[in-house]
């Protein structure tokens, strides 16, 4: 009876000291310019801790005083993001990421555990176009663009020419004003790093303000090199693509996973968000909002925030970690940023002339942090102030989520669209004084 | 010594089948896999090449399954047999094993963390001290069957 007495108690040892951890901070600590970085905490059992998706059941997001929340579009599957063509038809891109190979058995219970936290309505893989005929802001038409692509997200419209970023390719579509479905077959303008891993598979997709190349966001295809670094060839980079040729380059590196790729209206440069590391703590490491410089190296895998050693990755790169840049401007601990939109419009209140961040939430902190839209102001072109809630309620009761923010989009009203994937629904947010 | 207080009749296996006790035919599967976590925690340790790390999350995951199926069919074993836990042999060797155990789903966790730190220092030290135990366990474990005839049927009874 000792030794069974013993396994028990050693057992609950076990079990105590694996919910333990340091108590996470005030994510305030943790926004804008200089984020207070913990000491580094690995885990012996990560407090994998993600909301328990219960639905809207008729109920809407809440936003902040002066604006109001309406449905955009329902009993979608999975719409991830969002894109507004300039007649102010509104492309709604519902997919789903590719199933990875199990390399350890790790990958098991956290299959599963990501499985918890999404809708259990499978993914679509296409791209719906909704039309508002009235003038009110809400659609009343709604047809199929494109079916059958393959984990798509990024879309952008050059012109006459629309294209797709599939998880493993940007194609081209011949596209004109109006159209309502693309029977003409995609044509690939370059390939992109997909499977067989495709760990970070959502490639996001803007192009230049001239409209002569593309820029597509390469996710790492690890949390921190576990799957070996030569899976990580071309990943966590932004690429530039040429338009007229598809040849690339990576513009920048080091960016773990880089989504909302976006231009900052008034200085024309490139802006992301970027999913940090995990593991490391409840706030380690900061997610963040920058500004892309042709050329820069942000640090992943062999830093993070700089130049701070992520002690896990071997062999280091002192060379690279020698010009490892710190981004911009900190969102706070695993907060998922995945989309990203500059408001340059004039329906919401003229507090509005800066960024929207849309924060999908975390998987990794016992008290859960995201699962929101917040505002960064700038002025003159840079963040100038700490980040506000603007659209919450996705989640009740701290740990219940009735959906999670994805992409951003502006619509041809002025309207702040947010793609919500777990509630398999679009959000439109306007001023209340008008439409 | 110890020879000269061997009981006239073999302690017995309670678990077992045809005769054939459960706990001996387990055992092999936890000490090949924690033997050889050892050997791919080194490999990966001085290679770095994750493949090896991998196999050694597997190898721990595979052992410990294994490892609880003989602890159990060994418990149930000491518990119904007196003669058996009168062993001074007996209690090293579960005690022993116990900790092994333990140790091992430690070990498995780190095994759960990304890159170098899942194995480099904290896994590999657990790892070699997984095997030193398995050492003196093991031994034990034969003198109980090879010294005191646990679970060995009597000849005059075959």
């Amino acid at each position: 009876m000792k030794s069974i007495g013993l396994a028990a108690g050693a057992t609950g040892v076990l079990l105590a000291i694996a919910g333990c951890g340091p108590a996470p901070i005030d994510p305030q600590r943790q926004m804008g310019a200089n984020p207070y970085l913990p000491p580094i905490h690995e885990y012996l059992l990560p407090p994998m801790h993600v909301a328990k998706v219960v639905g809207w059941n008729g109920a809407t997001p809440s936003a902040v005083s002066g604006l109001k929340v309406q449905a955009f579009a329902t009993g979608l599957a999975n719409p991830r993001s969002l894109y507004v063509l300039p007649n102010g038809d509104v492309l709604v891109v519902e997919t789903g990421g590719p199933p990875g190979p199990v390399s350890r058995p790790k990958e098991i219970v956290m299959n599963w555990v990501e499985k918890t936290a999404h809708s259990r309505t499978k993914p679509g893989q296409r791209i719906l176009l909704f039309r508002d005929t009235n003038g009110d802001g809400l659609p009343e038409q709604k047809t199929v663009l494109l079916d059958h692509l393959h984990s798509p997200f990024g879309v952008v419209l050059v012109g006459n020419d629309l294209y797709v970023a599939d998880t493993d390719a940007v194609l081209h579509f011949p596209y004109s004003t109006g159209q309502t479905q693309i029977t003409a077959p995609g044509v690939k303008l370059c390939d992109l790093p997909g499977g067989p891993i495709d760990h970070h598979w959502t490639k996001s997709l803007t192009a230049s303000p001239d409209g002569t190349k593309l820029y597509a966001g390469v996710g790492s295809n690890s949390n921190i090199t576990e799957n070996g670094i030569q899976a990580e060839v071309g990943r966590a980079a932004i690429w530039e693509i040429d338009r007229a040729t598809g040849a690339h380059r990576e513009f920048a590196t080091g960016l773990r996973n880089p989504n909302g790729l976006q231009f900052e209206p008034q200085t024309h440069t490139l802006w992301a968000v970027i999913n940090e590391r995990d593991e490391l703590g409840p706030d380690l490491v900061p997610d963040y909002l920058t500004s892309v410089q042709d050329g820069a190296f942000y640090g992943w895998p062999y830093s993070y925030y700089g130049q701070h050693i992520d002690p896990r990755v071997k062999p280091q790169r002192p060379d690279l970690v020698a010009k490892a840049m710190a981004p911009d401007y900190a969102l706070s601990s695993h907060v998922a940023p995945l989309g990203l939109v500059f408001y340059s419009g004039t329906n919401l209140p003229a507090h509005y002339r800066g960024a929207f961040v849309g924060e999908h939430g975390s998987w990794d902190r016992t008290v859960l942090n995201g699962y929101k839209i917040v505002y960064v102001p700038f002025t003159n072109g840079r963040p100038s102030g700490p980040a506000e809630d603007v659209v919450t309620g996705f989640l009740i009761d701290g740990d219940k989520a009735r959906g999670r923010p994805v992409g951003l989009a502006v619509d041809g009203g002025g309207a702040l669209l947010i793609a919500d994937d777990t509630g398999n629904s679009v959000w439109r947010v306007s001023a209340t004084s008008g439409t | 010594m110890q020879s000269i207080d061997r009981p006239s009749i073999n302690p017995r296996s309670r678990v077992n089948l045809l005769d054939h006790p459960l706990h001996v035919m387990l055992v092999p599967v936890p000490i090949v896999c924690f033997l050889a976590t050892l050997v791919t925690d080194i490999v990966y340790w001085q290679t770095a090449a994750m493949q090896w790390a991998n196999i050694s999350a597997w190898l721990l995951v595979i052992g410990l399954l294994f490892a609880v199926l003989a602890a159990t069919a060994g418990l149930i074993d000491f518990f119904s047999e007196p003669l058996i836990r009168n062993l001074r042999a007996a209690w090293i060797h579960g005690l022993g094993n116990a900790a092994v155990i333990v140790l091992s789903i430690f070990n498995a966790l780190i095994h759960t963390r990304d890159a170098y730190t899942s194995v480099v220092p904290s896994g590999l030290i657990l790892s070699a001290l997984v095997v030193a135990i398995l050492l003196v366990t093991g031994w034990n474990g034969w003198t109980m069957v090879y010294r005191h005839g646990v679970g060995v049927r009597h000849k005059e009874s075959a």
